[in-house]
């Protein structure tokens, strides 16, 4: 994972950014410390027309159907510029709360996609949950899928058409999982081999050799057996 | 205003006459002064005065010139009568239809004059048309009959009187050595006169069996422009194999041929093809060896035989009808490509919906519920610990 800010490489426990400092504090008293409302599809910038907004809005009925447990919402406005879309959308997720969003809808299982009409920026900030199901990868290619669409001002389109593949991605985890048992699962989450999860590697060198040694002993018999 | 008017006039007619007495006028001179004569019967000879005078005194009546008759045509000088002075321009040129040198009246056109009846009526003469015609054939005796008959024939086509016309008769001889490379009957063709009769002491079979015992052949007599006397011999051992009905049939086609025509050489060339036609069916009719299979055959069309794959070019020039086309490999030609072609679409399908399937983006099926983690936060967020991707789509600007 990256620092919102700085954009450089954050310890998956780190209370902050090791370079920059920055954290959810340092957001808050920059954008500020209230809960702000959010509407499902929040359109700022007033780029969408309404059939746009309404099948934009099918696309995501679909998708909730599918996913009970996801929350998917987008953002589009106009930044300014002391203000990025990662730092926005850290922000959000934190601070947001989606009108309609069940209880069984958290914000750290919601794919939000913003849209800087000032920058012409796109970025899909994602919550703890959502992040373990979508890689950074499969993200930006959902991304690139849309970007003809974006190009073309067709931002209706390029939502749902990153919607929809975010969707796949979705639907093809989910599958994976399915196939795993429990302890697996667990190995997984753990991160010890095989990771399951597209969870960050630790940042710290050490730790990871330490865990690595720690686990050698036991699998060597194993294996003379 | 009529007074007026009539002072205008008389103020511009007035240095009329002073300026004509300052114009210049040609003068003509001697030598372009004698008077020309058109010709090209422009005027009628009834309607020159006494025209008989003027040709035997050109000149006299009517004031013509010397050495020009009232037609306008040049006559020639009289003796003693010299042109004084040089010749005129373009004298001696005629520009038009010049009558008969003997002086007799010529109709226009080379049309026979019309010949008036005493009752007004007018008859037309008839033409008299040259009929060609041929020249008297010889009997069939002494040296001419040795001609045909005394020695086997060396050439498919016996002409020793050359009835046919050189040309028709290298095209039929070379038809006839071509067809005898390709059948296994060989075409022999007589031509005589068709005045001309085979002498008595002369047996065409014998001779048949004389000369072309060895191979089945067939020597058709030809009698000129008549072919309805057209002969065919067979080989005996030929005509015994098959019915009668099948040479007779043979033998009605071939004349049919020779009848669309009226010039000899080309009644001898169809008949020659249609007998090389009908020799081929023949000769497929021969190969069947039961008599069943003969007379199925036999009431078959040649159309329903398929010509073989080596088939000469020659002879589908000069008998198109024979051939038919083995129509077998271009079905399986086809076949094959479309078969092919089905193939690659099908797979192009197939690929398509593969391709289709996976890039399909609609959601569909049953609600996905994932196993629950629990995620150590991170920077203080309760909920997002800053995961994002980004990506620009400014033109231009491709950087995530």
């Amino acid at each position: 994972m990256k620092c919102p800010k700085c954009q450089r490489p954050v310890d998956h426990e780190a209370e902050s950014c090791y370079s920059c400092g920055y954290s959810e504090v340092v957001a808050a008293s920059t954008c500020g410390s209230n809960v702000v409302l959010l509407n499902r599809i929040h359109d700022a910038a007033h780029c969408l027309r309404k059939h746009e907004r309404d099948d934009l809005a099918l696309t995501l009925d679909q998708l909730e159907l599918k996913f009970p447990q996801m929350l998917f919402c987008v953002y589009l406005g106009t930044l300014p510029s002391h203000l990025s879309l990662s730092e926005l959308g850290f922000w959000l997720l934190n601070h947001g709360q989606v009108k309609g969003a069940e209880y069984a809808r958290p914000n750290e299982n919601a794919v939000l996609i913003l849209v800087d009409m000032n920058t012409k920026q796109i970025g899909v900030s994602m919550g703890y949950f959502a992040e373990t199901l979508i890689t950074e990868e499969d993200a930006y290619r959902a991304l690139m899928a849309a970007r003809p669409n974006l190009v073309n001002s067709e931002y209706g389109e390029a939502l749902e058409r990153i919607f929809l593949r975010l969707g796949k991605t979705l639907d093809r985890k989910g599958r994976q999982l399915r196939k795993l048992t429990r302890e697996q699962l667990h190995a997984g989450v753990a991160g010890t081999k095989n990771p399951v999860l597209d969870l960050p590697n630790h940042i710290a060198p050490h730790l990871v050799a330490r865990v690595v040694a720690r686990a050698e002993p036991i699998e060597k018999p194993l294996k003379s057996a | 205003m009529r007074r007026f008017s009539a002072i205008l006039v008389l103020l511009t007619m007035l240095p009329l006459p002073v300026r004509a007495a300052k114009v210049e006028l040609p003068t003509w001179e001697a030598s372009e002064s004698e008077t020309y004569y058109l010709g090209g019967g422009l005027w009628p000879k009834s309607l020159i005065p006494d025209a008989a005078a003027a040709a035997q005194d050109p000149g006299a009546a009517s004031g013509l010139a010397p050495g020009v008759a009232p037609d306008g045509t040049i006559l020639p000088a009289a003796p003693g009568f010299e042109i004084v002075g040089p010749p005129a321009p373009g004298a001696q040129q005629f520009y038009g239809p010049q009558g008969p040198v003997d002086g007799s009246e010529a109709t226009p056109g080379n049309r026979p004059a019309v010949i008036e009846n005493p009752d007004g009526t007018f008859v037309i003469p008839q033409e008299i048309v040259e009929e060609e015609a041929y020249e008297p054939l010889p009997p069939l005796e002494g040296e001419l009959s040795d001609l045909y008959f005394t020695h086997a024939p060396v050439d498919f086509l016996i002409d020793p009187q050359r009835l046919l016309t050189e040309q028709k008769s290298n095209d039929i001889k070379r038809f006839l050595e071509f067809h005898s490379d390709e059948s296994s009957f060989r075409i022999f063709v007589m031509a005589i006169g068709e005045t001309q009769k085979i002498p008595d002491h002369i047996d065409i079979e014998a001779l048949h069996k004389k000369w072309f015992s060895d191979e089945p052949t067939v020597l058709m007599l030809y009698y000129r422009e008549q072919p309805q006397l057209t002969r065919l011999v067979f080989n005996e051992s030929v005509r015994n194999s098959l019915p009668d009905s099948v040479f007779d049939r043979i033998l009605q086609n071939t004349l049919r041929e020779g009848g669309v025509t009226e010039l000899a050489p080309d009644q001898v060339e169809k008949m020659a093809i249609e007998l090389s036609i009908q020799l081929y069916w023949l000769s497929k009719l021969m190969e069947h060896e039961n008599k069943d299979d003969q007379a199925r055959a036999a009431n078959s069309t040649i159309h329903e035989l398929v010509a073989s794959s080596d088939a000469p070019e020659l002879l589908r020039e000069y008998a198109p009808g024979i051939f038919i086309e083995d129509t077998s490999k271009v079905i399986s030609l086809v076949f094959t490509l479309i078969v092919v072609i089905g193939g690659l679409a099908l797979i192009g399908l197939i690929g398509w919906g593969i391709l289709a399937w996976k890039g399909r983006e609609n959601i569909s099926g049953q609600p996905l519920l994932f196993p629950d983690f629990k995620i150590s936060p991170r920077l203080g967020g309760e909920f997002s610990g800053g995961g994002f991707v980004g990506m620009s789509f400014e033109l231009g600007d491709s950087s995530a």
